[in-house]
């Protein structure tokens, strides 16, 4: 198959102007690696705005993107779900109640905390199946990127793979958890600057708001309109959205992936780390913008989706089609730089977090206890090495069995959606017990693989998968939550003492409070009132 | 953002401050690639931009990203310049 975009000397030029300045960003990081803290957390000293953008940027990854105005295609404006409903709230709610939790005790990864809060067997349970998901993740992105660039360029697969590896290798290597933060930041401007010209050159063409209007089917114009009843293009209803995506898959992930709350933890002080998912609130809700825009465009400019008939081209090929129907040279370098910085960035973002997860929470303590510093430092430095060849098996894995990338983003959600219960009640109840906290885990998880076989079976069913994937979030949430109750009342309670700082209600007295207009809860209020109105405006 | 109001007293990690000052690598990064596109889009032919509905966006495109660079740059200098004055 032809590759569908040509490139030329000036793309190349900026294709390789991106690889040169993430390698330099990492080399003049390495002096600075002294400690563990250092390279795991950026020595606990960067400012809100990078924390902040590294945080939305590490969702932001080029999977997600292409997938979003796939999305946008297929179900309309009802994609905005994924932003003003399933993202906006977790993470105001992640800066102003639980952040003080994380990083008030000084904890380095989410297993710790659960260490500290339950007992070594949750901890367990969540650091192995976490760092089996990121390595496992991060391989899938680096084969989805290195077909991408084949279909789109016909760039040969080994050879994207090993040069996109090596990349990653070098400047994690040498900078860590920062490296990977200051590439997300890079990547947040490449996106949107790489992005944009489709939209205006999509909006001037088709007419703008008023264009959408009158040549879109009514139902893919609205978000909630017509959510009342299942029978809408996205198959769910309000309570599926609102429950599902918008309570425990949307809190699931913001709140206790340890791939965003890594960067949080990275902030130079408690206020900071607040900040930091409301500080990425705010651009989160435009990413609609990028996203959701070019995908309605799609319907209308490319003969692929053409309405009254079958498409003839997968919607997830939606948004390379726009690059190549409206970028000249020049800036199709630029937007194909931009879909390569958010693969590699992804990637690191995984291998910092499976070096920082398995340094501290396996190898730390099951391994060798009790080491210096500097040994966990040279541990951490040579597990990325591992971990980036882990990640380039996996890829290959992945090439042989090409379902595995949906079984994987399945297991994946087992895992998330229940973790969210156990954090819940962990830091808002001093009841819950160790023991209700493993087992409540445990069930959560066992009750999502149950309610997927169920419905592979055909025992329970659906308008489609994606109101499967809601609903199965809600059984797995509901099951740890009832669960962990239930043991709880039965096994022995935590000394509160124990708790000081980890629960709410236990927590030492907060120091003095920043100003008014630094304060995270005025910024979270602020962040809810935007994405009230913006889902009003667009109902 | 403002750095002096977070909540004092959190520990050593506050005072050592971000090794890497990031806006000049971005500022760089998007100031070549500004020129560029600017350079580009000016020695391009117009026939070029006819997928792009007749429009110059080599050239648009440049200019904006070179402001945004020399923006990122300019805070980093005036960053630099407060902290040693």
């Amino acid at each position: 198959m032809a590759p569908v975009i040509a490139l030329n000397p000036v793309d190349y030029a900026i294709i390789a102007g991106y690889i040169l300045v993430m390698v330099l960003v990492g080399y003049s990081l390495k002096k600075h690696m002294k400690t563990g803290e250092d390279f795991f957390l950026s020595g606990r000293s960067l400012p809100q705005w990078i924390t902040g953008l590294a945080f939305l940027s590490a969702n932001l990854g080029a999977l997600e993107i292409i997938g979003m105005v796939a999305n946008s295609a297929k179900y309309g404006i009802a994609t905005v779900h994924f932003y003003w409903v399933g993202a906006i709230p977790a993470m105001v709610f992640l800066g102003v109640f639980m952040m003080p939790f994380y990083y008030g005790s000084r904890v380095r990864t989410v297993p710790e905390y659960l260490k500290l809060r339950y007992n070594e067997a949750t901890r367990g349970l969540n650091a192995v199946s976490f760092a089996l998901m990121t390595v496992l993740m991060s391989g899938i992105s680096l084969y989805a990127m290195a077909l991408l660039f084949k279909l789109m360029l016909g760039w040969p697969l080994t050879q994207s793979i090993l040069v996109a590896a090596a990349v990653v290798l070098l400047y994690v290597f040498w900078g860590g958890l920062s490296s990977s933060i200051y590439n997300e930041v890079i990547q947040f401007f490449l996106i949107w600057l790489g992005l944009l010209p489709i939209v205006f050159l999509g909006l001037r063409q088709v007419g703008g708001f008023a264009g959408f209007g009158a040549r879109i089917q009514e139902t893919l114009l609205h978000s909630f309109k017509y959510l009342g009843t299942s029978g809408n293009p996205l198959g769910v209803d309000w309570f599926g959205v609102v429950m599902g995506l918008g309570f425990v898959l949307s809190f699931g992930y913001w709140t206790t992936d340890f791939l965003v709350v890594q960067r949080a933890l990275a902030s130079k002080n408690l206020n900071a780390a607040r900040m930091t998912p409301i500080v990425a609130a705010f651009p989160k809700m435009l990413v609609p913008i990028i996203v959701v825009i070019p995908g309605l465009v799609a319907l209308l400019v490319l003969p692929e989706f053409a309405p009254g008939a079958a498409p003839t081209a997968e919607y997830n090929s939606a948004l390379i089609l726009l690059m190549k129907h409206y970028l000249p040279n020049g800036l199709l370098g630029l937007a194909v730089t931009a879909l390569l910085a958010s693969f590699m960035s992804g990637m690191a973002g995984n291998v910092t977090a499976f070096n920082t997860i398995w340094t501290y929470d396996i190898y730390g303590t099951y391994i060798r206890k009790g080491r210096p510093d500097a040994h966990y430092l040279k541990v951490g430095k040579y597990t990325t090495v591992a971990g980036i060849a882990a990640s380039v098996g996996t890829a290959y894995i992945v090439r042989s069995f090409p379902n595995l990338m949906d079984y994987m983003q399945l297991i994946f959600s087992f895992f998330n959606a229940p973790l969210f219960a156990t954090f819940l009640l962990g830091m808002f109840w001093r009841g819950a017990t160790a023991w209700g906290g493993f087992w409540g885990l445990l069930a959560g998880i066992l009750t999502a693989a149950g309610h997927y076989i169920l419905y592979k079976a055909g025992v329970l069913n659906y308008h489609s998968d994606m109101a499967a994937n809601f609903y199965q979030a809600i059984w797995a949430w509901s099951a740890d939550f009832v669960v962990t109750i239930g043991v709880s009342l039965f096994t022995a309670k935590r000394d509160p003492k124990e708790l000081v700082g980890l629960v709410f209600g236990l927590a030492p007295k907060p120091k003095a409070e920043a100003r008014w207009y630094a304060r995270p809860a005025v910024w979270g209020t602020l962040a809810l009132i935007a994405a009230a109105v913006l889902n009003v405006i667009f109902w | 953002m403002n750095d002096t109001n977070g909540t004092k007293g959190q520990g050593a990690g506050m005072k050592r401050g971000h090794v890497l000052d990031l806006k000049l690598p971005i500022g760089w990064l998007l100031a070549a690639y500004g020129a560029l596109l600017t350079a580009y889009g000016l020695l391009t032919e117009k026939e070029m931009y006819a997928i792009s509905l007749g429009i110059n966006v080599n050239l648009i495109w440049g200019l904006l990203m070179l402001a945004v660079g020399a923006g990122f740059l300019a805070a980093a200098f005036l960053k630099k310049k407060k902290s040693a004055g």
